[in-house]
């Protein structure tokens, strides 16, 4: 299933993904914005489930990475496997879900420490090159959550 | 909230992120050295290398990198130690990927990966490093196993 990538590519996403995160925080911390901010937790989170389902390569942002950005940057020295980000838009899902959910029983405050959690790991991606996968997956499966 | 507060502590979880982020990039990649280490067990090992079981230790250091297959930063680290493998032949790289073998992991502690272990030429672990591993880090150990 897992397809070879330029690794800047899920790189590129999650530097829009923390972007739109860190507006989400903003506008769910007022009361009269919350709707906005709610919603458009509801768009990260198709993102994210798009990209659990389909892989990096496959989502709108790796889409418009490829057309638009990688033709400008010169060739990677290593490619990447699609298994990596896949499994951090998983985690995304789930964390970005969580706070949708929250919003909907209007825990106001739950929607908006979960979209900072999944801000701060998105950051860390973009920013820092940090990889879920290699950080927590091996630890999740011995703990037998994933298989 | 007003609008200042928000933007106030947008700009702290940004901040927060960016220094999490620091803390990881500084504390990744680095050498641990390890008392009186154990002995690795190749032929529990079951490792292979261009198809042929690893039968023996590098001649002077061998790096035994533990991978998994969400692990992006794998690749760019066996490809490091495969580049030092060609420009000195008493070193050797074994990769094992543990993400089928958790008996490994419990047996070594792997939470991330990139986790590398540095073996004397008997195969005793002398220093363990977690994260993608630092140029400084490979040519400090190299270094102590200088003839």
């Amino acid at each position: 299933m897992s397809t070879q990538i330029d690794p800047r590519g899920p790189r590129f996403g999650a530097s829009i993904t923390a972007t739109l995160l860190a507006v989400d925080v903003f506008l769910s911390l007022d009361h009269a914005t919350f709707a906005i901010a709610h919603a458009l937790l509801g768009v990260i989170t198709v993102s994210f489930l798009w990209g659990a389902l389909r892989g990096p390569a496959k989502h709108p942002y790796g889409l418009l990475f490829k057309k638009l950005i990688r033709p400008r940057l010169e060739a990677p020295k290593d490619l990447e496997d699609s298994a990596g980000p896949q499994f951090a838009q998983l985690v995304g899902l789930l964390v970005a879900g969580t706070g949708f959910v929250l919003g909907i029983f209007g825990i106001e405050i739950g929607l908006s420490i979960a979209a900072a959690a999944a801000f701060i790991a998105a950051f860390l991606n973009a920013v820092f090159d940090y990889c879920l996968g290699c950080q927590i997956y091996i630890g999740l499966k011995r703990v037998k959550i994933i298989r | 909230m007003p609008t200042e507060i928000r933007l106030a502590l947008v700009i702290g979880l940004v901040a927060l992120a960016g220094a999490l982020g620091a803390v990881w990039r500084l504390k990744t990649g680095r050498a641990k050295a390890i008392d009186r280490g154990e002995v690795i067990d190749l032929p529990r090992l079951q490792a292979t290398k261009d198809g042929a079981l690893v039968t023996k230790f590098g001649k002077r250091v061998t790096f035994l990198q533990f991978s998994s297959e969400t692990c992006s930063t794998c690749k760019q680290t066996a490809r490091l130690f495969r580049e030092l493998e060609e420009t000195a032949d008493d070193v050797l790289h074994i990769e094992v990927d543990i993400t089928n073998r958790l008996d490994l992991a419990k047996k070594f502690h792997i939470l991330q990966t990139p986790t590398t272990l540095v073996l004397d030429h008997n195969g005793r672990v002398t220093s363990r490093i977690g994260g993608a591993p630092k140029q400084s880090a490979i040519e400090q150990q190299l270094g102590s196993f200088a003839i």
